[in-house]
């Protein structure tokens, strides 16, 4: 299970680069890739930096491709509903754009421990001090959803398996509700465990 | 260091039945033992211990701490595994969730680094450090959860049945740990082998405590009366 791109240990210029910078150049590259007007230049120039990036970070074609397979029906989805609402060309520029910057924040996961980079969201998010948020829960609570995906998933799987092996169809309510049930009892678990770990 | 676990007269009631009743008991052991069918009060026995749970009624101490009033030091001193260490471990890579544990301490990072990298180390997940928890097999997984509740260096160390999930040789392997530790343990286990190698071993039916002292004595009254 691949849900997220999670970091790739390694030792290029980005992965030593500091977090809060990473976010910021995405944030930037991000920024210029969906307002700028759509140009085949911007476009084609934003990909070469993309492919450059992934290159020097020691990610290669590969990682690149992995990332972009892995939002593959996303792709498909827009692709459907761009060609029937839009003329092709900007049809192809929407999708351009949005698989630059999914592809683009990959690259900030893939090369940041995330708990950097939760360090940097607290820096980030710290103005929120004024109104009495806590930064450092919201990041808890970035962490603890990025931790609970493959665990989820995990659970669907389970079920999957468990209908599978009692040569049923698959059904959806005696799929969903199961799921509903296990991922509620694993929240409980998990609230549990934070209070027992000192994280309140 | 006082190393006592002291409850008087300690019941625990959830509305329609009581989860604990009336339970007394004076602990110094080392290694101590909690035995017993499903439902018998054996896990909210285990939360009392740092604060999950509190008395319904009755008063009880441990070492030396009042759970009601002093429940932050007590979950200092306390560490608790459960059952499934999928739903214990909070962040999403090995080295993370280890380093999770000693948030808000003073520590500075390359300290927390240190102490991370080395209780990996010792427990044999020194490689993981970087890789996703969901990579983990299950034993790792329940290694890891032990790790990040050893790296804060408890003082009693509390286990809800941690080796339910695992195949023997993770049980065994999780058992001689245990049994290598210096702090006081309390270990819930339907597992009457890993009882029976702890030096005392309390037994709960309906709630009630209703015995305590040598696990093969202890064991032996629960295999008559109730297996
Ligand atoms: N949160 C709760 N609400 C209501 N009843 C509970 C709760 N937790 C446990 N119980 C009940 O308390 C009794 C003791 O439970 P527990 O301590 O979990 O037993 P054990 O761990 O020995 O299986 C059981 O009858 C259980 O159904
Ligand atoms: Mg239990």
């Amino acid at each position: 299970m691949q849900a997220l791109g999670l970091y790739r240990p390694g030792s290029s210029i980005l992965h030593r680069a500091p977090a809060g910078g990473k976010l910021i150049g995405l944030f930037v590259l991000a920024l210029a890739a969906s307002v700028l007007p759509a140009s085949l230049v911007l476009l084609g120039s934003l990909s070469v930096i993309v492919v450059v990036l992934y290159l020097v970070a020691g990610l290669g074609f590969r990682e690149l491709a992995g990332q972009v397979l892995m939002i593959r029906w996303l792709i498909l989805l827009l692709t459907i509903t761009g060609l029937l609402f839009l003329p092709l060309e900007d049809a192809l520029a929407n999708i351009t754009r949005m698989v630059l910057v999914i592809v683009l924040a990959g690259l900030v996961t893939l090369t940041t421990r995330t708990s950097d980079l939760l360090n940097a969201f607290e820096v980030a998010l710290s103005p929120l001090r004024l109104v009495r948020v806590n930064p450092e829960r919201v990041s808890l609570v970035l962490a603890l959803s990025i931790r609970t995906v493959p665990v989820i998933a995990g659970f669907a799987q389970q079920l999957r398996d468990a209908q599978r092996s009692r040569g049923g169809r698959l059904s959806i309510r005696a799929f969903v509700v199961p799921l509903l049930v296990l991922s509620l009892r694993h929240s409980d678990d998990l609230a549990d465990a934070l209070v027992a770990r000192g994280a309140d | 260091m006082e190393r006592e676990i002291v409850l008087t007269g300690v019941s625990v009631d959830y509305g329609n039945r009581l989860a604990l009743d009336n339970v007394s008991t004076r602990l110094d052991a080392h290694r101590i033992a909690v035995i017993g069918a499903n439902g018998s009060g054996k896990s909210t026995f285990a939360r009392l211990l740092n604060g999950l749970e509190t008395p319904t009624s009755g008063s009880m101490t441990v070492h030396g701490l009042d759970p009601l009033r002093q429940v932050k030091q007590l979950r200092r001193r306390v560490g608790f595994v459960f059952t499934n260490p999928d739903a214990q471990i909070v962040m999403p890579t090995v080295a993370e969730d280890v380093a999770f544990s000693l948030r808000g301490r003073g520590l500075s990072k390359s300290e927390i680094a240190d102490r991370v990298a080395s209780v990996l180390a010792e427990n044999g997940l020194g490689d993981h450090a970087d890789a996703p928890a969901h990579s983990l097999s299950g034993g790792q997984k329940q290694l890891l959860a032990i790790c990040s509740v050893l790296v804060s260096d408890p003082e009693l160390l509390v286990a809800d049945e941690p080796t339910t999930m695992l195949d023997a040789a993770n049980t065994r392997r999780i058992a001689d740990l245990f049994a290598a530790l210096p702090q006081q343990i309390v270990l819930v286990t339907h597992n009457l082998r890993l009882a029976e190698r702890c030096d005392v071993a309390l037994l709960f039916d309906g709630g009630r405590l209703v015995e305590q002292g040598n696990p093969v004595d202890v064991i032996g009254r629960y295999e008559r009366e109730f297996a």
